[in-house]
């Protein structure tokens, strides 16, 4: 999913669960930061595929697929809040439900998957959510008004 | 901490020769031996902590820590080195954190959820370590510290450092992969499947002699 989707999904919890300070920090890390590693991995998708738009090539990391979770638990057990977990789990429904190749749980398996429902265009998906998103927090931004 | 860092241990090995010969050559300990010896003091170390004697628990982990560093210096100097001695030092070495930290909680210096937390760390870490290649190396050193500095703190110190050398390790075996993604040719849409395979079928030729 694109980054806006995420901010807006993200925006969206934030607001309606109404988290403050360090909770919505940790939301918009762990619902839109986890994708600072296509950075890490810009050069090598740079290298491989150049400047074109081919979403299908895998230059995802275990920063974003569920194989984090088990670094994610043990520090929202340290620090008391489930925000992490909530809002990186509902990233990896986004991106799962993206027909890109995904491994969840490498490096300890080599099990690929494309996700779930992958019988529905990406594009009529992804835009389907967008138009949700937005209309939720417009809605959401007018009630508590 | 990584690998590389071995050309230091080289020279640490040569200044410790003479105790190294005196363990092996002298009281005909084997490295194994020397590893479980250790381990007995770490034992000891967390019953006289959990006992309430920190100071004096703190000097019997400093003892299982040097004889820990000669069991590799034996293994090295006398060219015993093996897989499986590395494999029970390192089994041996999360042994020994697991009894000392839990020596801590039982005298109440940390509380028990922080202390299983960052043993869940450094065991997360030493999961990924042949691979990774790394391991920010802060786990019972940091407990000297406990002279100035409350345990809870630096408990929570071993946790972040080891938590966050996990998140690391698991980034660059990731990296490793992307390398050998990008050497395949072909549809992009299924590179990543393509490699896995190719993995896959690697680590089962490197597992299968070890079975048989």
């Amino acid at each position: 999913m694109s980054i806006i989707t995420h901010v807006l999904a993200t925006t969206l919890g934030v607001k309606a669960l109404g988290l403050h300070g360090r909770d919505a920090w940790l939301a918009y890390a762990f619902g839109v930061g986890v994708d600072i590693d296509h950075l890490v991995k810009a050069p090598f998708y740079l290298r491989k595929v150049g400047w074109r738009d081919r979403r299908g090539y895998y230059w995802r990391s275990s920063l974003q697929e569920p194989v984090a979770l088990s670094w994610i638990i043990p520090l929202c057990l340290l620090l008391g809040t489930a925000v992490p977990a909530v809002f990186f789990v509902i990233h990896l429904a986004m991106d799962y439900s993206v027909r890109f190749e995904k491994m969840p749980w490498y490096p300890y398996s080599t099990h690929v998957t494309r996700g779930w429902l992958i019988g529905m265009r990406d594009a009529t998906k992804e835009i389907t959510l967008l138009a949700v998103l937005i209309c939720s927090n417009i809605w959401l931004l007018w009630t508590r008004l | 901490m990584f690998k590389h860092l071995a050309a230091l241990d080289s020279v640490v090995d040569r200044g410790l020769r003479p105790v190294v010969r005196l363990l092996h050559l002298r009281l005909g300990l084997s490295p194994n031996a020397v590893s479980w010896a250790a381990f007995g003091a770490s034992i000891a170390a967390a019953v006289v902590i959990a006992a309430g004697h920190d100071r004096a628990g703190l000097g019997l982990v400093a003892l299982g820590q040097m004889l820990d560093y000669f069991d590799g210096g034996i293994a090295r100097q006398f060219g015993l080195a093996s897989v499986e001695g590395a494999r029970l030092d390192t089994l041996l070495d999360r042994a020994s954190e697991a009894v000392i930290f839990l020596g801590f909680a039982f005298a109440g210096l940390a509380s028990l959820k922080l202390v299983l937390l960052t043993l869940t760390a450094v065991l997360l870490g030493s999961a990924i370590y042949e691979r990774s290649g790394l391991d920010p190396g802060f786990k019972r050193v940091v407990l000297y510290l406990g002279l100035w500095f409350p345990y809870s703190v630096l408990f929570t110190v071993i946790f972040a450092a080891n938590l966050s050398g996990y998140v690391i390790g698991l980034l660059l075996i990731d990296l490793q992969f992307q390398h050998r993604m990008d050497a395949l040719e072909g549809d992009f849409d299924t590179v990543a499947s393509r490699a896995a395979r190719l993995e896959a079928a690697e680590r089962q030729a490197v597992q299968a002699p070890r079975s048989a």
